[in-house]
């Protein structure tokens, strides 16, 4: 376990910047989801820190070492790839142990870390199996195998579920954190799925054009993202956003009055954007006029996509609502739920 | 791809396959039943496609006539070397040129490749002139190191290049990461995993080394030396005029490893050119 420190890390290929300059500080122990749309450069940034991609500029500090210049081997790191990359001509039980044997490892030592970590992934039936003889899932655990098996400092994961089905990745993502949590050594995860992100981090790490957006806790980052990508980004059904300007009677688009906490009268004449979370819109026969456009019952939740305000916006409410396309439902943005950006920059106010 | 004809077209199918056999089998069957014909049976009108007699002591007389054993030997020992050379220096250099980048890669490779469309006869004797001077000629050196490092080895190289190509970086990715150095990747990972296209590799240069005529025709002079090709040719009488059936005899003999390794390993052949998209 070591804590984990980016400082200004910057990455250039020729004359193309794709990292502008990264800072980011993680903890002993702490799971670190880095999230973004693809080509945010968030595998590009967890290849640095792996040493498989040399940085432009900045220092890249693992447990009070400078890193920069080492090679992946001797960073002591253990890496999750995509695609699995288990060696294909070799069992189960000597692709975990592998790296140990090229350490030196006596034989008896890797063969008892290669069976502890087979008890903790459930792997034991496995061992002398290869990697074709496997399922996605096995595989899977075969590669979270190999990379435990050596007990490293910090665990690097890079998109390790995308290849899964939507219920194997359930299970994975329980599987990965219920790992983290027994082993508590420090973590960094990429994923482009912000569910993934939000269920399994200690600490998100928001990324967008080789830039940070956002770092903090999982529900700081939903409930007060620091600008609209942030907040377009995270959660899904996204946010929805309307455009507007800000009067003393409240926010008005298209000709209707959005409501504002009374707190906001600073923002009075100013063009913004008007952010409401689906599941902070709800249902008032006092509330504002919406025309719905699809009706999609969840069973447990339904979601209404409607047309409030000029803006095409999503709405998740608890009740069944049994609208159909064209009828006018009403309903109300919560207040204390309401953010508000500013239409340039994007910034939330 | 799994194909439903009708039975009908499967009959129609097997029987143009069985039309399309003959001029590939016609050849072989005349050369192992020619063998064991007495001369003047080689040459009857209408041909005897099963021979009326066997005659198998013109096997014994190939041994008499030449030092065929030795020359079997010459053959198969330059074929194994040239084979476990090539190997060696296509796997190293392809995965130089697949995964090593160093300045101009792209433009060596071209240069490299170039080497195919250059004829041997057109490189034979100024070769000749180099090994001359550098006292080789009438040794077995010359048919070792120009396959090695020539024409045979380029081609060897390109299929072992375009396979390193399609494996995965991330396995390499892995490797770094495990510890490993870049000849221990290549050693421990990515050559185990190119055994097709070695096989491949493998099967092609030990074909062309065994079949080669032109070289050894001009690299060497004494019997004693000669290569199973070159040897075929000596099966004469005293005027000069083909021993046919001892020829053929001896032709059956030097095509029989051959044909067996090939029919051993031919899925190993296909399925290493199939890996790097040499695929017709």
């Amino acid at each position: 376990m070591a804590p984990v420190t980016l400082r200004s890390v910057k990455k250039s290929f020729g004359q193309s910047d794709v990292i502008h300059g990264v800072d980011i500080d993680m903890t002993d122990g702490e799971f670190v989801v880095l999230v973004g749309p693809s080509g945010c450069g968030k595998s590009t940034l967890l290849r640095m820190i792996a040493g498989l991609e040399p940085i432009t500029s900045g220092e890249i500090d693992m447990g009070g070492r400078i890193v920069n210049d080492l090679e992946p081997k001797d960073r002591d790191i253990a890496m999750v790839f995509q695609n699995y990359a288990l060696y294909p001509h070799m069992s189960v039980a000597t692709n975990m142990g592998f790296s140990l044997e090229h350490r030196g490892a006596s034989k008896a030592e890797i063969a008892e870390r290669v069976q502890w970590a087979a008890e903790i992934l459930g792997l034991e039936p496995l061992l002398k199996r290869y990697p074709r003889q496997l399922s996605g899932g096995q595989r899977q655990r075969v590669a979270m195998g190999r990379a435990i098996v050596r007990n490293p400092q910090v665990f690097l994961f890079d998109e390790p579920l995308s290849n899964l089905d939507a219920k194997l990745r359930v299970d994975m993502r329980g599987e990965i954190k219920a790992l983290h949590q027994r082993l508590k050594t420090t973590t960094v995860y990429v994923t482009h799925d912000q569910v993934e992100a939000m269920t399994m981090a200690d600490k998100i790490v928001v990324m967008n054009a080789g830039r940070v957006e956002q770092i903090g806790d999982p529900l700081d980052v939903y409930d007060a993202p620091a600008n609209r990508f942030v907040a377009g980004f995270i959660g899904s059904p996204a946010m929805n956003f309307i455009e507007g300007e800000a009067t003393a009677e409240g926010f008005v688009a298209d000709g209707v009055v959005l409501p504002l906490a009374a707190t906001r009268s600073d923002l009075a004449g100013r063009t913004l954007v008007y952010g409401i979370r689906p599941e902070h819109l709800v249902l008032d026969p006092q509330g504002l006029p919406a025309t719905v456009k699809l009706v999609e019952p969840m069973g447990s939740e339904t979601q209404v996509s409607m047309t409030l305000a000029g803006t095409t916006v999503i709405g998740v409410f608890r009740e069944r609502v049994r609208a159909l396309p064209g009828e006018v439902i009403r309903l109300r943005p919560e207040t204390v739920n309401i953010h508000i950006f500013d239409a340039a920059s994007g910034r939330r106010l | 791809m799994k194909t439903d004809l009708s039975p009908r077209m499967k009959v129609a199918l097997y029987g143009l396959m069985c039309i399309l056999l003959i001029p590939f089998v016609f050849p072989t069957w005349w050369m192992v039943t020619s063998s064991v014909k007495p001369i003047s049976d080689i040459f009857a009108f209408p041909p005897d496609i099963i021979p009326r007699q066997f005659d198998f002591s013109t096997y014994s007389q190939v041994f008499e006539l030449q030092p065929f054993a030795r020359q079997y030997w010459n053959s198969a020992y330059i074929a194994a070397l040239v084979t476990l050379g090539t190997m060696i220096v296509s796997s190293m250099a392809g995965y130089a040129f697949a995964r090593i980048k160093f300045p101009f890669s792209n433009a060596i490779f071209m240069v490299v490749l170039l080497g195919l469309l250059i004829p041997s006869e057109v490189t034979i004797v100024p070769l000749f002139q180099m090994f001359l001077s550098w006292g080789m000629i009438n040794t077995h050196w010359p048919l070792i190191l120009v396959p090695v490092f020539g024409a045979p080895s380029v081609f060897a190289t390109f299929v072992m290049r375009q396979f390193f190509i399609s494996l995965p970086v991330e396995l390499e990715e892995a490797a770094r990461v495990d510890g490993l150095g870049r000849f221990k990747i290549f050693w421990t990972i990515a050559l185990p995993l190119a055994k097709p296209a070695l096989g491949a590799v493998a099967i092609f240069t030990f074909l062309h080394s065994w079949n080669l005529y032109l070289e050894p025709i001009v690299f060497l002079s004494s019997t004693q030396m000669f290569t199973l090709p070159q040897a075929l040719t000596q099966f004469t009488d005293a005027y000069g005029g083909a021993m046919w059936n001892i020829q053929l005899a001896a032709a059956t003999m030097t095509a029989l490893p051959v044909l067996v390794v090939f029919i051993i390993a031919q899925k190993q052949f296909v399925e290493g050119l199939a890996h790097t998209g040499l695929k017709g």
